[in-house]
Formats: C-alpha cells, sequence, structure tokens
C-alpha cells in the first residue's frame, strides 16, 4: 500500500468519511436546489412583477454565494480523507471513472464562476432581466451536471457491472443500472430539501421580525418554500420505489439487508421523519386556507379530510413487518423476526400507504394552489404554522442524512468486512472477484 | 472505564452490533449535525448586517 493502511482512533475511519460526505452534501444538495428555486423565482418576479420573488432571489443568491465556500471546503477535505484512508480504493475509482471525475471538476468550476457572476452582475444586468436569469438556470445546469457525474459514481458502488467489451463500455459502468433513478431521486430531492429548509427559515425568521411588512415577506416565504418542499417530496415515493427496484434487481442482497435484514430499521426511520414532514406540510395548508383573500370553506374542509388521510397512510408506512426493530441494540421483542406485526407487511400494507400518501399529497397541493390563484392574507400566520414549518427544515435534514445512511450501508451484505464497491472490493480494500472492474475502462474492457 | 476507553481504540465498524458500533454511530451524527449547523450559523453571522 502506498502510505499504509491508516486508522483514525476513536471514531475510525468509516465515521470520518461519512460525516465529511454527508455534511458535504448536506451542503451541495441546498446549493443545487436553492440556485434552481432562485432562478424561478427570480423568473417568475420578472413576469409577475411581484417584489417578493425578487427579494427572495436576490437573498437566496447571496446566501448561497456565501455558503459555497462551506460547501466546497468540506468536498476537499472528503477528497484527501479518501485518498488517505482509502488509496487503493480510491485508485480503483479513478482507473474506472477518471474521466467521469474530470468531467465533475469541471461542472464544479463551472457553477462557481457562474453562480458568482449572476450574484455579482444582479444590478448591471437590471435592464436585461432575461438574460441574468439564464445566469441562474446555466449555474443550476452545472450543479446539476457534477451531480450526475459523482452519482454515476456512486451508483456504480452499489450495482457494478462486469464490463466484457468496449461497446458495453459506458452502458455497464457510466450507466450502470441504478445511476438514472438515483439522479431522478437527488434531482427531486434537491429541490425538495431546499424547499423545506427555505420554509423553516422563515418561519423562524416571522417570529423574530417585528416589522410588519417583514412579517408578510416571512409568511409568504414560507409558503413558497413548503410548495417547493412539499410539491416535490410526493414525487418521491415513486422515483425511489423505481430506484429499490434497481437495487434489487441487480444487488438483491444489498436490497435484502436494508429492506428485510438486520438494517430494515433504517427505513422505518426514513417513513417516521417523512410522515411528520407530511403531516407538518397539510397541516400548515389547512391554516393557511383561513387567509385565503376569497373565502373557500369547501376547500378547507376538504384539507381538513385530506389532512386525515395523511396521517392514516403514514401510520400504515410506519407499522414493522416484525419485532425485530434494531438488533444491533437489542430492540427485539417476542420471537424476533419471527413475530408478525399485523398490518406491518409491505404488500399489500406500505404500498397501500405510499400510494394513499402520494394520492393525498397531490390532492392537497391542488387544493392549495386553487386558493394560492386568489392570493392570501400574508403577516397572519399563527406561530403553531411556523413552528411546523421549522420541524420540517429538522426533519428533512434528518431524513438526509438517514438515506446518506442506507444507501451506503446497503453494501454490508455479509457485513465481513462490508464491500466498498459491492461485490468486488471489500472494506480492507481487498478486491475479492475475478473480473472486477479495477483497471482503467478503455484498457480493460474485454479483460 | 478502562475496558470502554480500550474499546474506543480498537478498530471496528459501524454496522457491528457492539457497543463501539453504536457509539461510533451516534458519534458520527452528532459531528454531521454539529458542523453543518455551525457552518450554516457562521455564514448566517457574517451576512446579517448587509
Amino acid at each position: 500500500m502506498p502510505i499504509g493502511n491508516l486508522d483514525v482512533p476513536v471514531i475510525g475511519k468509516n465515521v470520518v468519511i461519512a460525516v465529511l460526505v454527508q455534511t458535504h452534501i448536506l451542503f451541495a444538495a441546498f446549493i443545487i436546489g436553492a440556485v434552481l428555486i432562485a432562478a424561478t423565482s427570480e423568473y417568475l418576479g420578472m413576469v409577475t412583477k411581484q417584489n417578493n420573488y425578487e427579494r427572495f432571489a436576490r437573498s437566496l443568491a447571496r446566501f448561497v454565494v456565501l455558503l459555497f465556500a462551506s460547501g466546497a471546503a468540506l468536498a476537499i477535505t472528503f477528497v484527501l480523507a479518501l485518498v488517505t484512508l482509502f488509496p487503493v480504493f480510491f485508485s480503483i475509482l479513478q482507473n474506472v471513472f477518471f474521466w467521469v471525475f474530470l468531467v465533475e471538476a469541471f461542472m464544479f468550476l463551472g457553477q462557481i464562476i457562474i453562480v458568482y457572476a449572476w450574484y455579482n452582475v444582479w444590478d448591471k444586468l437590471a435592464y436585461r432581466k432575461s438574460l441574468h436569469v439564464v445566469f441562474g438556470f446555466i449555474a443550476g445546469f452545472f450543479g446539476l451536471m457534477a451531480m450526475t457525474m459523482i452519482d454515476a459514481v456512486a451508483s456504480f458502488m452499489l450495482t457494478p457491472a462486469e464490463v466484457t467489451s468496449e461497446a458495453s463500455l459506458v452502458a455497464r459502468s457510466f450507466l450502470n443500472q441504478t445511476m438514472v433513478p438515483l439522479n431522478m431521486h437527488r434531482f427531486v430531492g434537491n429541490f425538495s430539501y431546499a424547499g423545506f429548509l427555505i420554509a423553516g427559515w422563515a418561519g423562524w425568521r416571522y417570529l423574530r421580525t417585528t416589522r410588519e411588512d417583514d412579517r408578510e415577506y416571512y409568511d409568504w416565504m414560507g409558503h413558497f418554500g413548503l410548495l417547493w418542499g412539499f410539491g416535490f417530496l410526493i414525487m418521491q415515493p415513486i422515483i425511489g420505489y423505481g430506484y429499490l427496484k434497481g437495487i434489487r434487481e441487480s444487488a438483491p442482497d444489498a436490497f435484502n439487508t436494508i429492506m428485510l435484514g438486520s438494517k430494515a430499521w433504517v427505513f422505518n426511520l426514513l417513513v417516521l421523519w417523512i410522515a411528520v414532514l407530511s403531516i407538518a406540510s397539510t397541516a400548515y395548508f389547512v391554516h393557511k386556507l383561513r387567509f385565503a383573500v376569497k373565502p373557500m370553506e369547501t376547500l378547507r374542509k376538504l384539507a381538513v379530510g385530506a389532512l386525515g388521510f395523511t396521517a392514516l397512510f403514514t401510520v400504515l408506512n410506519i407499522i414493522p413487518a416484525n419485532a425485530n426493530l434494531v438488533p444491533q441494540i437489542g430492540l427485539v421483542f417476542g420471537q424476533g423476526e419471527d413475530t408478525q406485526i399485523p398490518l406491518g407487511s409491505m404488500y399489500p400494507w406500505k404500498y397501500i400507504g405510499l400510494i394513499g400518501l402520494m394520492l393525498t399529497g397531490f390532492f392537497i397541493v391542488a387544493l392549495y394552489l386553487r386558493a394560492s390563484a386568489t392570493g392570501f392574507h400574508w403577516g397572519r400566520a399563527s406561530r403553531w404554522s411556523q413552528y411546523a414549518l421549522m420541524a420540517c427544515a429538522f426533519f428533512v435534514v434528518l431524513t438526509m442524512i438517514t438515506m446518506g445512511y442506507t444507501r451506503e450501508t446497503a453494501r454490508r451484505v455479509d457485513n465481513n468486512p462490508a464491500y466498498l464497491i459491492n461485490g468486488c472490493v471489500k472494506l480492507d480494500q481487498q478486491i475479492v472477484k475475478e473480473g472486477c472492474p479495477a483497471t482503467p475502462i478503455i484498457e480493460g474492457a474485454g479483460e | 472505564m478502562m475496558d470502554l476507553a480500550l474499546m474506543l481504540l480498537q478498530q471496528g465498524t459501524t454496522a457491528n452490533p457492539a457497543p463501539i458500533g453504536v457509539f461510533r454511530f451516534f458519534a458520527a451524527f452528532v459531528l454531521i449535525v454539529t458542523i453543518y449547523s455551525s457552518f450554516l450559523g457562521f455564514t448566517y453571522w457574517i451576512s446579517k448586517d448587509e
């Protein structure tokens, strides 16, 4: 080994990588989502001439510019940690994905340049607004492309395929089986995550501010953020299903680990967070409908019914399949896996829960958008509605962390030790299978 | 106490169903939340007077 097999005392080297990557992703996902939301908001401000959109877009762009350094610093630290702690594994990844990493680096560079330029020329291009909006969307595009490149690597680690010919080179490495669903999942997730965080921030500022115009603005911002957050969240069950289907077909052991095996509890945690997000968002919408400029009592009653259904469906999702709750810490009841819990099985109950949650979500968003068309009286929201927004921001962070952990822990198939590249490279950086893609993809094709 | 200290200094994985695995799981979580919130707080602090 080039620099020896280093370890980190107390927390171990796996935790070092996990902490750096998870924290980086919390910034990176926010930046990609926020840039696109801000650019869209700027465009809406240009079209509707409503000042809130422009004020929001500019504030968010400034925050993204300032936040960029934190996200980038964590990314560099992570790469340094990976090279130091997992040098063999990193060289394998470089061999397979040299061009992908190179493209990612340039996409990252492009994103930095355009985001800074976009914010910096805000006043200069005040009379060429269309051009300025395009700057924002291009910055978002670069961010999405950088994400796409790293998604190819991350999905390959879970569902790698042997490159058997030069013709199948791209299809079997870059476009591995879970690359597209993972990318879609993260594309939608960026908007949802950034939207919930924006809504939570607006809720906090709404409660703190003493100026009437600021109260109105932050009330509007909470509403706008939550529309992005919840609107995109309700698309996730179907995209997530597609992603899990890809994992089940190409890495069935990994699927069993996270869905049926000793790590099934991570999905229970995940649906618990989604339950809080869904109920808090729906409750906010129900509350907000009271302040529609044109009173809509029927819509509000329907929304109350939708809140009840949301609660019902989320409960269906939460119920564990058996009493083997968290075996790692001894949280096992009855006969463990042999003790089945009523209404806890995947089929049909979880499917009913997830589909029901999506349909109810679309229903309530449609009702809310219908009311939004006539406008709301801003600045009159209750404290509790703002607490709901802040709860959404907190729980969406937990959701992100839990999902990241779930994807990575799926490779702990036999846990002896786990895999870095599923079925190919173990956590101790040993290649354990013939034909694993460790050579450069051009040279290695067919070997 | 000495046993705990020795255990914390040993190599292991987060998925190991032993106290060290559980400790590392929560240590990672606390570190992520701490770094994330302090960077966010710092960014807000440097931007709030504009």
